[in-house]
């Protein structure tokens, strides 16, 4: 729908709620020509061409001024309030020194907090110069809304299902230019706690450019911002770093090979190093994508509530369950 | 003679809306009322007689044109100064005891030939009741040449009077018009399954209207619902108010309405309360239970605002404030009715429910003959309820002419104080019946109190 | 060691006593020589490692169930059923017993893999609760595993579609149970036994049926009969429900779970209120003083706010697992060794000092209906044996008997109290014209099944539960309450104790005896 159709039924309603005497003031743009013309009903209208969704321009957005703007934006609003909100502590950016930009960072997602958390606290030679790749069909649904999350967390558009040839190969030129990207390759928010199974554009995207993968363990923000919360909890995160995985393995080796990277970080974030390692090496890292079965039995492997104060006063949730 | 007069004085008029504003009935000692030294008035012409009021009720209305509070509609339909009193029960000079109807209509006026209405018997909607040889007034005591009831002596037209049978009290004859009213308010709308809620569309209805609602219709129809057992529903009807009106409104219902399965009464106070059972009413709530009553007994629901998902087909508002009309529009069917009874006060009111639920709202005034049961007259009808109900226990109090400060004031507060109907009582005074023998038998022996009526009484003669 | 409980007689040097008054209290003396109180026993100390005894008791159930992790199997139906917010009474802090046992039974649920697991408020025709009543009772962890899923249902005694006939018992009473309880391959009942008259097939009969066969039971006739409440053997509530329980268990297996609570009903700030007074000490007299200074100077909306904001600090004394009647058996006899205090002889009045809660106002406004169910209903019947007031002795209430109704929870209350009230206040002749009228008017149907009211027929039981007492004493007084209010059920009022008592005096004689029941907290009467 365009936004000027939107416009007129806006006010349709409006003068419709207010009564006749609104109706008559609203309804009086100048004449043709000092207001638009008419368009004569037996020509017919040209398609308006979709400025929205994964069609949406994002160029303007990573323009040296826009940068600029950007990253002042960052360090002076989004950096100070993720402290606030989320209190992250950081893992593993030894393991990022070696690297050379740009990579993609696939990240587990649980929350809305996750963009903007990896964001703050990234490398400064990566922070900005990263782009997020967002769901289209979520984050580009309104020219404001666009505009707002294109600026301030740099996002391209992206389906989440079927991708298209466009997004995948901007998203390829993007990272051909120098750009870092930030994926989360669920696709999409947990929904009960437990991740998703990961699609395959990172990978895709790492085999094609030939640059490597860092797995990032966001852990905690689920708990603040849980999908369909209502309010913002204040809490801690962490985010985990992981050693950084070359795309010398076909595609959909690779997809799997960030699934248990991601993993093992998490269980590393959970208990220590070490034994996360030995559990790896046996094959053993808990799955991050919960037990089959019935809605009531993943909910419960998730372990005591956090809100339950009263049982569990420690109040952490284990994330991965202790197999 | 002694009588009470309204006089048109704008002062007083306006004294009275304010201390009433106060005090209900404070328009009694303030406002246009007053005890004159009159001679009785002259017969206007043949036909007229003259009479000696016994008892004569302070009603609504009159409360209203005391305190300054009826509409200006009136104005034009009443002529001053005037005598009120039209619930009456007085002697005739021939010893005959009567009740006064006091529409003054076309027979009354001497208009020949009589208007539509005046010939079908509706003198209520008589259309010349500023015509004529006497002066404008749309009822005895409203009227500057009648006088009123509220005197030891008026006059009436011989159409106006009704013979009051041997035994009954005064008490019960003075409370006959009232009650015809009433029983007018009932009988006048449809009935139940006939009414707006059945699939009759409004021309049908008309028609049988006009070919006159048998009262067999109603009862077979009625029986037929009962016949249906429990599981039918009741149709019920709800009585804002127990007032004189609302009481006999009531009785009416038990009396006549086979199609009326269940009476809610609205009543303020107790001793309404009490008396609503004995007339006739199934239920009685306060005004603050009565949309939970009709919800019980329409087995309807409530909604959020308190409105009701249905309602009652017949609600009769013996009461006429926009709070009694509001809730009268809250707890009716869609599709049904809503009868004013009884004059109402100015009111601004919310239309929404009407118009959303296609209420008939009407008026119900004054009396005639009732096609609901065979087209007896109202009064006939009020005549017999008086008989059967022992309507005289509703005088609750008598004053004498001199003290009606204290009468209207007792009237207008007679609900908190406990009281049904407060009259005059004329009785007490020996030379009461001298009067209708006074001089002034006709108008030629009182030259220049009526030039109007002399030319035409004198046409006449 | 806790210290049982006593009936004190009454001396000159005897201090006032602590009498209930709804939302507050007062110090009333009572008169020397002819007066005695009874005092609770004092709370037993809880088991040290709940959570620990349920699982003890799940793996080790009575009667001739086997444990429960051996009923549990992937791919069975399984139902879980609780206690509805009536109980514990106050509200206990968390964690409620309910999600305790709850919580175990999942976990090994969990473990024998079952899938399909329902949860199942047992309302019977109470209200529905709220998620926030919800989530007190069972946690947040069972709340979030099931509620997003549907799989946390609260019964519906009027979902046609949602109920099971199955047949009648010898004496022809009607069984008709909630369909997923019916199809399930094992019931788990949650219960809370607060006071004797809950749990055993009560808990199942009248929690997850209709009130087709609810109304068997909760009539005049077997309240008349049921000689107490709180005395299973003597009931004939009990009998009616134990006989529709066990055709239920001929269908369904029941595997049922009973906890037992001590008697610790008030937070520490209010400790004095289950002290004996001659052993308040300087904290717990300015706590009182403090208290009701402070509860005077508030509306009565703020002063219902506070106390329905306490959360008794109650514990668990015991639990039991396995067959309804075994499981009860033993549920009682903990049950008594908290609450049984022994009393001599019956008095010719009785007091009742009335709190700010009975089972049907949590989170809701006592209204008068609600008042002499609680006075008449549980307190005249929190006895065995023979109640504590000879036969047409004298009954005196405390409370102030507003006239107020909770719009929500309780709409056919206020029809109850405006129409039929005001027309007779006989059970019997309620029962045969209004209770039809009253169960199955339409809109409380809508009301309560879809928002949070209690039945229709509900406050007709309201009446019922005062039907042994009505019949039984020669007059009600009512000390405290809205004079409308109490004359509307047929009770006296008056405005002090010592009027209350001089009124009584018309009905049993000059200087009678007086028997003062100092309850809450919670305890039963044994009068020999």
């Amino acid at each position: 729908m365009s936004t000027d159709g939107a416009r007129a039924r806006l006010r349709a309603g409006a003068s419709g709620l207010l009564g006749g005497r609104a109706r008559l003031a609203s309804r009086s743009p100048a004449p043709f020509p000092l207001g638009p013309p008419t368009w004569p009903a037996s020509v017919p209208r040209p398609p308006k061409r979709s400025e929205l969704g994964v069609d949406y321009e994002t160029e303007w957005a990573r323009r040296y001024p826009v940068r600029l703007a950007r990253a002042a934006y960052n360090e002076i609003v989004t950096r100070p309030l993720i402290a606030a909100i989320a209190q992250p502590s950081v893992d593993g950016l030894d393991r990022l020194e070696a690297v050379r930009a740009p990579v993609i960072f696939a990240a587990n997602h649980s929350s809305h907090l996750d963009a903007p958390l990896v964001l703050s606290v990234l490398p400064e030679r990566f922070r900005n110069k990263t782009v997020t790749l967002g769901a289209a069909d979520y984050f580009f649904t309104s020219q404001l809304r666009a505009a707002y999350f294109a600026f301030a967390t740099n996002a391209v558009p992206i389906e989440r299902v079927k991708v298209s040839r466009r997004s995948a190969q901007q998203a390829a030129l993007l990272l051909e230019e120098g750009w870092s990207l930030l994926i989360f390759p669920e696709g999409g928010r947990s929904s009960d706690g437990w991740a998703r199974e990961h699609r395959g554009g990172a990978a895709w995207l790492a085999a094609r450019g030939e640059r490597p993968v860092v797995p990032v363990y966001i852990k905690g923000t689920g708990r603040l911002l849980p999908r369909g919360a209502r309010r913002l909890y204040l809490g801690k995160t962490s985010v985990t770093f992981g050693a950084p995985i070359q795309p010398d393995l076909p595609a959909r080796h690779l997809v799997a090979r960030i699934e248990s990277a991601i993993a093992a970080l998490a269980d590393e974030a959970t208990t220590d190093w070490w034994s996360a390692r030995q559990r790896a090496a046996r094959a053993e890292t808990p799955d991050l994508r919960g037990p089959n079965g019935s809605e009531w039995r993943r909910a419960w492997a998730l372990g005591p509530s956090p809100k339950d104060r009263a049982r569990h006063p420690a109040g952490e949730r284990r994330w991965p369950p202790r197999a | 003679m002694k009588a009470l007069q309204v006089e048109r004085s704008l002062p007083r008029f306006a004294a009275a809306r304010i201390a009433s504003g106060w005090r209900a009935g404070a328009g009694g000692r303030l406002g246009p009322l007053r005890l004159v030294d009159t001679d009785p008035p002259a017969l206007p012409g043949p036909g007229w007689e003259r009479l000696s009021p016994r008892l004569s009720g302070i009603c609504g209305s009159d409360l209203a044109t005391v305190d300054g509070r009826s509409s200006r509609w009136f104005e034009p339909l009443v002529s001053f100064p005037f005598t009120p009193g039209h619930e009456v029960v007085a002697d005739t000079a021939d010893g005959r005891r009567v009740v006064v109807e006091p529409v003054l209509g076309c027979e009354a006026r001497a208009i020949d030939p009589l208007c539509s209405a005046c010939s079908a018997g509706r003198r209520r909607h008589c259309t010349n009741l500023t015509g004529g040889h006497i002066a404008p007034g749309l009822q005895t005591g409203y009227c500057k040449d009648t006088g009123g009831g509220w005197s030891y002596c008026f006059v009436a037209h011989t159409s106006q009077l009704h013979l009051v049978p041997e035994g009954l009290p005064d008490e019960a004859a003075v409370l006959v018009e009232p009650a015809a009213c009433a029983i007018h308010a009932v009988l006048s709308t449809f009935p139940l399954d006939l009414g707006p809620s059945a699939e009759n569309t409004a021309m049908e209805r008309t028609a049988m209207e006009r070919r006159g609602m048998e009262r067999r219709g109603m009862e077979r129809r009625g029986m037929e619902r009962r016949g249906m057992g429990g599981a039918g529903k009741e149709s019920a009807a709800v009585v804002i108010g127990a007032g004189t009106l609302g009481l006999f409104a009531i009785a009416a219902l038990a009396r006549w309405r086979e199609d009326v399965t269940r009476i809610v009464a609205v009543a303020k106070y107790q001793h309404q309360r009490d008396l609503a059972g004995k007339f006739g009413a199934t239920s009685v709530a306060s005004p603050g239970e009565m949309r939970r009553a009709v919800r019980r007994a329409t087995g309807s629901w409530m909604l959020d605002n308190g409105q009701l998902s249905d309602g009652v087909p017949l609600v009769i508002d013996c009461v006429g404030t926009a709070d009694s009309l509001a809730s009268a529009l809250a707890v009716v069917a869609p599709g049904g009715q809503v009868v004013l009874a009884g004059m109402p006060a100015p009111a601004g009111l919310d239309l929404t429910p009407l118009w959303q639920r296609e209420v008939h709202l009407s008026g119900s005034y004054t009396y005639g003959p009732e096609p609901a049961v065979g087209g007896r007259h109202s009064f006939d009808l009020a005549f017999e309820l008086a008989e059967a109900s022992r309507m005289e226990r509703l005088v609750s109090a008598t004053y004498p002419l001199e003290r009606s400060a204290e009468a209207i004031e007792h009237a207008a507060s007679a609900g908190r104080r406990g009281a049904v109907k407060v009259v005059f009582d004329m009785r007490g005074d020996p030379r009461r019946l001298s009067y209708l023998l006074a001089e002034g038998h006709t108008l030629t022996e009182k030259p220049g109190e009526n030039p109007g009526g002399l030319s035409t009484h004198g046409k006449d003669r | 060691m806790p210290r049982p409980g006593f009936v004190l007689d009454v001396d000159r040097s005897t201090p006032p006593a602590l009498i209930w008054h709804g939302e507050g209290f007062r110090l009333e003396r009572l008169p020397a020589e002819r007066s005695r109180v009874v005092y609770a026993p004092e709370p037993l100390s809880p088991l040290p490692d709940p959570d620990e005894a349920i699982r003890a008791a799940l793996l080790a159930p009575l009667g001739d169930r086997p444990p429960l992790p051996e009923l549990l199997r992937a791919g069975m139906r399984l139902t879980i059923a609780f206690d509805d917010l009536s109980l514990p009474l106050p509200p206990m802090r968390r964690p409620d017993n309910r999600q305790r046992v709850i919580e175990t039974v999942l976990d090994m649920a969990a473990e024998a893999g079952v899938d399909d697991v329902v949860l199942i408020a047992a309302l019977g025709l109470h209200r529905r609760m709220t998620e926030t009543e919800l989530r007190h009772a069972l946690g947040d962890r069972v709340y979030d595993a099931f509620a997003p899923y549907g799989n946390l249902l609260q019964h519906d005694a009027e979902d046609p579609k949602g109920l099971v006939a199955l047949g009648k018992t010898d004496l022809g009473e009607d069984v008709e149970v909630n369909r997923r309880v019916a199809e399930s391959d094992l019931l788990v009942y949650v219960n809370i036994n607060l006071v004797a008259m809950d749990g055993g097939h009560k808990s199942t009969t009248t929690g997850l049926m209709s009130y087709k066969s609810v109304r068997h039971h909760h009539n005049v006739r077997t309240l008349q009969h049921s000689r107490s409440l709180m005395d299973r053997p003597r009931s004939e509530l009990h009998s009616s429900t134990w006989r529709i329980g066990r055709l239920l268990a001929k269908h369904v297996n029941v595997f049922q779970i009973e906890t037992t609570l001590n008697n610790d009903t008030f937070p520490s700030q209010f400790s004095f209120l289950q002290k004996r007074e001659w052993e308040w000490g300087v904290r717990d007299r300015a706590s009182f003083l403090g208290a009701s200074r402070g509860l005077d100077l508030l509306s009565p909306r703020a002063r219902r706010s506070i106390f329905q904001s306490i959360l008794a600090p109650h514990q668990m004394t015991s639990v039991q697992a396995g067959e309804v009647e075994a499981v009860h058996e033993s549920t009682l006899a903990n049950l008594h060794r908290q609450q049984v205090v022994d009393v001599e002889g019956q008095s010719d009045v009785v007091i009742f000092g009335l709190p700010h809660i009975g089972p049907y106002n949590v989170n809701s406004i006592m209204n008068p209906l609600l008042v002499s169910c609680l006075g008449l209903g549980y307190f005249f019947n929190m006895y065995i044996g023979k109640p504590l007031v000879r036969p047409g002795g004298v009954v005196i209430l405390s409370h102030p008997t507003p006239w107020a109704f909770h719009p929500v929870h309780h709409p056919s209350y206020i029809d109850f109290f405006e129409e039929v009230l005001a027309t007779t206040t006989d059970p019997a002749e309620i029962e045969k014209t209004y209770e039809e009228r009253f169960a199955t008017d339409d809109w409380y149907r809508h009301l309560y099944r879809t928002s949070y009211a209690f039945h229709g027929v509900h406050p007709l039981y309201m009446w019922y539960w005062g039907a042994h007492a009505l019949e039984y004493a020669s007059s009600t007084v009512v000390v405290g309450g809205n004079r409308r209010a109490v004359r509307r059920m047929g009770f006296r009022p008056a405005s002090t104790l010592s009027d209350a008592l001089e009124m009584a005096e018309d009905q049993v004689g000059r200087d009678p005896t007086i028997t003062y029941f100092r309850c809450p907290p919670l305890m039963l009467a044994h009068v020999h």
